[in-house]
């Protein structure tokens, strides 16, 4: 009856890791969207060794225990294919040496069951055991090194072999205080300090030396748990709990103040978010992985997991969520919770108290382990560098813990005897209940993260996946009024590029690149572009099921007349400054250039140098750049509302207000607004709130709603025109405003215009303010050139220029 | 193409690990069964035993159940009107398929057989129990130990 259950169980396990298999042999496939790839293969190894080494480890348990618990075995062994083909997708190199690894655990573990199936002698060799580890362990405080080559120094190593004392280190921990406390607590003297002490002192110091010394947060606190639990098990005395969560709360209190790796580890763990590339690095990482799951996950080979740092060891938990999603961590933490239970009604069903303090201190081990790790993953606890035992990479836990399962094995293996004599049982039903509140605490933060925080976490620009995406899937184009491109995506699936063909007006479109984020109308439009908008809910949800990527991205067509626009950056030149030719009725922006600029294509090499360059050409100075106004620059519009009047400045600022100098036009792209001015004089604006002032006199005294953005492609209806909220305002009566314009017409032109000057802190602004006559027959158009100098002369010759182009168009 | 076939294997893996928990439940619910109906079906064998005591009739008394308590207490299975005898002085015990023989830590000792009781100790058929001046006559009929009715697994 055993062992058809566990052979059953163990056919599922296979079963499961077979269908993982084949999924990650065509994960390339659907990464790229083409049959056309290089399938992963690699991975079959470990599966098949999986195979082989479980069915012998099946075999000798089935020879040798056959009273054993059968749930164990598969329970364990599934927790390690798992391991053992995450970390094979994770890296290859270290797949096949985990592989490796778990063919000396099992065959340690098919070893033991041959010559040592009476555990006795772990209770008669408790002393030379323990001091056997704590001697290796000390060894690594003089000859420890570090795998990786930096970090804390917890490991010996010879020839590309690294073994990790400490790990063992808490198995014979465990073995040493369960033989110790059965071996008085029978004498009576149990009840004395005195007998207490010794076991106190020893594992305090020792959790404090690995502490201070070797940095090792989670082994420390680890091992302080341990030696609760069961002196708390044997005791059945709950001051003991309450005093070591005091102690470790008061530890953790003094720690954060004296030592920094606490002290980075309590910070990355109450605020992440102050910190995301540095010390909250790891955890921010971790988090995004778990919301890039969801509830079905990605698939095995479909997330991107190695964005993680050692995603391989300590954040396993998070590939693991990443790829398998909500559904997958839930199955693992009950699969936890069986080894959990199984090994408490191991221990209660012992035949001796050596046995049973030893099945339910390496539960503790096993179960605090599990939670520590998986908590620190999920910034449900402060972060500790520990494994999760039986999934993590790296041998010596894998070792232990397969020596850990062998233990539990051979002790539920109580063929005829009758349980020990039990005085309280609550500890062991406390136990219970604690492990199981913490897997549950693990599986509802889990859930928080991977679906009701999900949508705000993937969104951060600091997502790394967006970029990753965005070579696999094509990003929308920005065209031109005319359907001219002027940024594109080029390439094919999987080295999809962002292509500037007009790079002049990048201080406007802005960039999208992997490093430097999205700015512009880049970021302004990113939904569109990346196709989260604009196409069918269904369509997009599908994509996000199979691929975990958005649809194809939606084409977005601009105001922008690129013949125009690429007459005023040949005007503009080399001077800084900006123009703006805007449609005085409907407000879209025919023509926008902010000077200097720079080349969107060549991002890779100059990015750092031009986000440090002084004349500032990222900056948008359009519709950003905020610019003294002076006294003279609006004197048309001064004109039609006051007249000849001499205005207070109150009352100037008053008609500024009306004017909408105080607020931020209403535009779907970067904008700013003088929010700090005490006084009409010393207000700035932008171009672009010049622009939108200046279209009352050529719009009969109404404003016009900027626009920028036109219509998107959406693939259903075709071109769709992107509607505007607001409404176009009257601001000025249109009589005074006609008139206005009509005093300031340009000889023999069909336009008025108008030059100011601004002269602040020793800095000289030009403003033309210009725009077609009241009565002029075609599209009525305003122009604003703003140059960084006193330029009249150029002023006038972009103006003669450009509306001369426009207007014989 | 690709993309609807992995999330059919998606589909089948997430099944796979349920299978196994869900498996392993079933198994652990029918294990509880089990558990349950073995512990119903379990019959103690029926012991009788015959007090004497000097200067009175013999009485013979039968029991089920698989625990019995003797002592002077009018509260223990059986009785005993002796002053020799403490409230509380032996207990019977069904288990392991014996049963046992415990004294309760009484003024006087039990003894079997002529021998002393200092831990819990087997009796049989035919055995002689002494607490304090009153001696008990052991008879066990025969021992029953009724296998839950279980479907057999077909192998």
């Amino acid at each position: 009856m055993h062992d058809l259950t566990q052979s059953r169980l163990l056919r599922w396990a296979a079963f499961f890791l077979f269908v993982q298999s084949i999924i990650l042999t065509i994960s390339p496939a659907v990464r790229e969207r083409t049959w056309d790839v290089n399938y992963r293969l690699a991975h079959w190894i470990g599966f098949f060794a999986w195979i082989v080494l479980i069915s012998i480890a099946h075999r000798a348990t089935i020879k040798h225990l056959p009273e054993r618990d059968p749930y164990l075995l598969p329970a364990a062994a599934l927790l390690a294919g798992w391991g053992l083909l995450t970390i094979w997708r994770l890296d290859e190199v270290f797949g096949l040496r985990q592989t490796i690894w778990l063919a000396i655990s099992v065959l340690v573990f098919t070893l033991a069951l041959y010559t040592s199936k009476n555990i006795g002698f772990l209770r008669r060799y408790k002393y030379v055991l323990l001091s056997g580890g704590l001697l290796i362990t000390a060894l690594t405080l003089i000859f420890g090194t570090n795998p990786l080559g930096f970090g804390p120094r917890l490991w010996l190593g010879c020839c590309g072999v690294y073994f990790q004392p400490s790990e063992p280190l808490k198995l014979l921990l465990v073995i040493y205080l369960s033989a110790y406390l059965a071996d008085r607590i029978g004498t009576g003297l149990l009840s004395s300090r005195s007998t207490l002490f010794f076991p106190t002192l020893m594992v305090t110091s020792l959790a404090l030396l690995l502490l201070i010394v070797q940095r090792d947060l989670g082994t420390a606190s680890l091992f302080i748990c341990i030696f609760t639990v069961i002196i708390f098990l044997v005791t059945g005395k709950r001051r003991v709990l309450i005093t070591t969560v005091l102690a470790l709360s008061l530890a953790l209190v003094v720690g954060y103040f004296f030592i920094d790796v606490i002290q980075i580890r309590v910070d990355g763990w109450l605020n992440p978010w102050n910190d995301p590339t540095g010390n909250s690095y790891q955890i921010v990482q971790s988090l995004l992985a778990v919301a890039n799951g969801g509830t079905v996950g990605r698939g095995l080979g479909l997330g991107s997991p190695l964005l993680v740092p050692v995603a391989i060891s300590d954040f396993i938990y998070a590939a693991i969520a990443e790829e398998t999603g909500l559904a997958g961590t839930i199955g693992l933490l009950i699969l936890i919770w069986l080894i959990i239970t199984r090994g408490l009604i191991a221990s209660l069903r012992a035949g001796d108290r050596f046995r049973r303090y030893l099945a339910a201190g390496i539960v503790t081990y096993l179960g605090i382990q599990s939670l520590l790790i998986i908590g620190g993953n999920l910034r449900l606890l402060p972060l500790t560098g520990v494994t999760l035992p039986f999934v993590s990479y790296g041998g010596s836990s894998l070792l232990t813990s397969f020596i850990a399962l062998f233990i539990l094995l051979v002790i539920s293996n109580n063929e005829d005897n009758e349980p020990a004599q039990l005085d309280d049982p609550r500890p062991y039903s406390l136990l219970a209940g604690v492990l199981a509140l913490g897997l549950a605490a693990c599986a509802l933060t889990t859930a928080w993260w991977a679906i009701i925080r999900a949508p705000d976490l993937l969104n951060r620009t600091d997502n790394p996946r967006r970029a990753i995406t965005d070579r696999y899937v094509p990003r929308g184009e920005l065209l031109d009024r005319n359907n001219q491109p002027i940024n594109i995506t080029e390439g094919i699936s999987g080295t999809y590029t962002r292509v500037y063909t007009y790079s002049d007006i990048a201080p406007i479109t802005g960039y999208t690149h992997p490093v430097y984020g999205q700015a512009g109308l880049e970021a302004t439009l990113d939904d569109y572009l990346r196709g989260l908008q604009g196409n069918p809910a269904s369509l997009i949800w599908w994509d996000r099921l199979i691929y975990g990527t958005p649809p194809p991205g939606l084409d977005v067509r601009l105001s922008i007349d690129i013949t125009l626009q690429s007459h005023a950056d040949e005007l503009l030149g080399e001077h800084a400054g900006a123009i703006i030719l805007m449609n005085a009725k409907t407000g879209e922006i025919v023509a926008i250039a902010s000077h200097p600029t720079y080349d969107p294509n060549k991002l890779d090499s100059e990015g750092e140098a031009l986000s440090q360059d002084s004349s500032a050409p990222l900056v948008n100075r359009a519709t950003q750049g905020l610019y003294p106004i002076g006294t003279t620059t609006m004197l048309p519009l001064i004109r039609a509302e006051f007249g000849a009047e001499e205005l207070t400045d109150s009352e100037l600022n008053l008609f500024y207000e009306k004017l909408g100098l105080h607020q931020a036009p209403a535009i779907n792209m970067p904008v700013s607004f003088d929010t700090e001015h005490n006084s009409a004089k010393d207000l700035r604006m932008s171009p672009l709130q010049a622009s939108l002032t200046a279209a009352l006199l050529s719009n009969h005294g109404v404003m016009p709603v900027p626009r920028i953005a036109m219509a998107v492609n959406t693939p259903q209806q075709g071109w769709v025109v992107l509607s505007e909220e607001n409404q176009p305002l009257e601001v000025i009566q249109a009589e005074a405003a006609d008139e206005a314009a009509l005093s300031f017409i340009v000889e023999g032109k069909p336009y008025w215009s108008h030059i100011g000057q601004a002269n602040v802190d020793k800095t000289i602004v030009t403003w033309l303010l210009a725009g077609t006559l009241p009565n002029w027959s075609g599209t009525p158009l305003v122009l604003v050139i703003t140059l960084e100098e006193s330029n009249i002369l150029l002023a006038q010759e972009i103006r003669n220029n450009i509306l001369d182009a426009a207007l014989n168009q | 193409m690709s993309g609807s076939i992995v999330l059919a294997l998606r589909l089948i893996t997430a099944f796979a690990l349920y299978g196994f928990l869900g498996w392993a439940l079933y198994l652990l619910w029918r294990d509880v069964q089990k558990q349950g109906l073995s512990l119903a079906n379990r019959r103690v064998p029926g012991i009788s035993l015959t007090v004497r005591r000097e200067g009175a009739a013999s009485i013979l008394k039968h029991f089920s159940q698989p625990e019995i308590i003797l002592g002077r207490d009018p509260g223990c299975d059986i009785p005993l009107i002796d002053d020799t005898v403490s409230t509380r002085h032996a207990q019977l015990t069904y288990h392991h398929g014996q049963w046992w023989l415990e004294d309760l830590e009484s003024m006087n000792g039990t003894v079997l057989n002529e021998m002393p009781v200092s831990m819990p100790t087997v009796i049989t058929s035919g055995d002689e129990i002494m607490c304090g001046a009153t001696r008990l006559n052991v008879a066990l009929s025969e021992d029953v130990l009724i296998e839950p009715t279980l479907k057999l697994d077909k192998k």
